[in-house]
């Protein structure tokens, strides 16, 4: 199993596992209250991604995870991510230019 | 294995939650699915036509595992929801207490600052 220590590291690579192969991978979750532990593994059954931690700040960015996950899953694994936002850029509007010119 | 709709899901993941608190784990996976077998698949992909995937997720306690499928329309809705069932139940987790000291260490240091900058004038 292969703990991943950065978790910009794990989140690239997971998005990465999962668009070479969006059919067998798969995005687990295990939180143990007791101990106060959350695990989180990637795998396609080939490689696996595994993150631990116990602090609650990763717990913030583990959501940010799942709503990537979420809009690949549901959506595809074409979906263009702007991590800011959470969401996929490709069906907002370009920005209109030239238009506000008074001169 | 119990399919359910994603609001019935959603109680039962927080009872999970809820009832593994003194002991026990709770485990949700996200896979993509279409929830169709191979030959389906085969038969859409001969037709032509392009085959509408889900997101299958699925929760357990070890004992006991439900789970539900999420389209495009409802998956913001349920991320929504997921994410608020998260916060409110990951509370074990430990905070960072490090910047908590320095924070609280520069704050002292900052009401030092303010009353000793005030100097008597008789």
């Amino acid at each position: 199993m292969v703990y991943i220590v950065s978790w910009d590291e794990f989140v690239d690579r997971s998005v990465q596992l999962f668009r070479a192969d969006p059919e067998s991978t798969r995005y687990t979750m295990k939180y143990r209250h007791c101990d106060g532990k959350l695990v989180l593994k990637v795998t396609d059954n080939k490689e696996c991604l595994k993150f631990k931690t116990d602090q609650a700040q990763d717990a913030k960015k583990m959501e940010k995870l799942n709503n990537i996950f979420f809009t690949l899953m549901a959506r595809g694994p074409d979906v263009d991510l702007s991590e800011v936002t959470g969401k996929e850029q490709i069906e907002t509007q370009p920005v209109k230019k030239g238009r506000g010119r008074k001169q | 294995m119990v399919l359910l709709q994603l609001d019935p899901f959603l109680n039962e993941l927080t009872s999970m939650f809820e009832k593994s608190q003194e002991k026990g784990s709770v485990w949700v996976t996200l896979k993509r699915s279409s929830l169709k077998s191979k030959l389906q698949k085969r038969k859409l992909n001969a037709a032509g036509e392009s085959i509408e995937y889900r997101c299958l997720i699925r929760a357990t306690n070890g004992k006991k595992t439900i789970s539900t499928s999420v389209g495009a329309k409802d998956h913001q809705r349920f991320q929504a929801s997921y994410a608020l069932i998260l916060k409110a139940h990951m509370t074990a987790l430990k905070k960072r207490e490090r910047k908590d000291r320095k924070k609280s260490t520069e704050a002292e240091k900052k009401e030092d600052n303010s009353t000793s900058s005030k100097p008597k004038k008789l």
